[in-house]
């Protein structure tokens, strides 16, 4: 086997020797397995991370400066994979708007929304109106991703309080 | 972690198939319709010469040569004037469209023929 430079198999690929990119994915597969491996609670999902780590590193070997070396850049890769993968996995409050069921409505007190400051109150407020979060957003003049935490937020709070109330 | 190789070369290949056989259809679909609609628009702009007799404009080349020198501009500029304009700029602007594809399709054609024989070597061998 010809022992050729990270830099030489990136120009190859890059001319569209495509068949060189294994020269790659045989280089760094072990190490990034391993890696993974070391972060992950679930084994199985190990492979299909290594997987997308090579497969975004082809998908983004255009634009890769050659002269730059291989390993950083895919452990960047690695590592947005990984943050991807945990924030898919982290538990969390469907941010649907039929969160309170309709029999759980009638349950829910006036004191329940007590624990909510006034701008999650006008926020809710909108939303029992029909509001989207787009158009809550243009309102607030604030991100549509703010808006939907503030949501989460107040949901939590208002859990908390039926909870504590049983 | 032969097999975790493989199967990241096979996906790998399998998103570079179809991208590659996209990119020669689209780019070879293209060319084929601007052709087709340069052509179309060439023979429309001569339909409308011919209608036109403008042809006719250039019938004292078969004069001497004194009656050539003495109207070839004059005649030239006639030919021009009667030219359907807004049917010239679209062919011209066709054709720089088609020169411009054909320019960078063989730029391209070296790295689109290692692709295909990566590919076939994978696939076929």
């Amino acid at each position: 086997m010809l022992e050729l430079s990270d830099k030489d198999i990136v120009k190859k690929i890059k001319n569209g020797e495509i068949d060189y990119y294994s020269y790659i994915v045989k280089k760094y597969t072990t190490t990034i397995y391993r890696f993974i491996e070391r972060k992950l609670f679930k084994k199985d999902d190990v492979d299909d991370l290594v997987q997308n780590v090579f497969i975004s590193f082809y998908k983004a070997i255009e634009k890769f400066d050659e002269e730059k070396p291989i390993k950083p850049y895919l452990f960047q890769i690695v590592q947005n994979e990984l943050k991807m993968y945990f924030r898919s996995y982290k538990k969390s409050l469907p941010l649907d708007e039929r969160i309170i069921s309709e029999e759980n409505k009638e349950e829910l007190k006036i004191e329940d929304f007590k624990s909510l400051n006034i701008q999650e109150k006008r926020i809710f407020k909108h939303i029992s109106d029909g509001y989207t979060y787009e158009e809550i957003a243009k309102l607030f003049n604030k991100p549509i991703n703010t808006i939907k935490s503030i949501v989460r937020r107040g949901r939590l709070k208002i859990k908390l309080a039926c909870a504590s109330k049983k | 972690m032969k097999k975790l190789e493989n199967k990241i070369l096979n996906k790998i290949y399998r998103i570079e198939t179809k991208k590659t056989i996209r990119q020669i259809i689209s780019e070879i679909t293209l060319i084929i319709l601007i052709a087709l609609s340069s052509l179309f628009i060439f023979s429309v702009i001569v339909e409308i010469l011919n209608e036109q007799t403008s042809f006719d404009l250039f019938d004292f080349l078969r004069d001497d040569f004194e009656i050539i020198r003495d109207n070839f501009f004059n005649n030239l500029l006639l030919f021009i004037q009667e030219l359907p304009l807004p049917l010239i700029y679209i062919l011209i602007g066709l054709l720089l469209l088609l020169i411009w594809l054909l320019f960078t399709l063989s730029k391209n054609s070296n790295k689109i023929k290692n692709k295909i024989v990566s590919l076939y070597k994978f696939w076929l061998k």
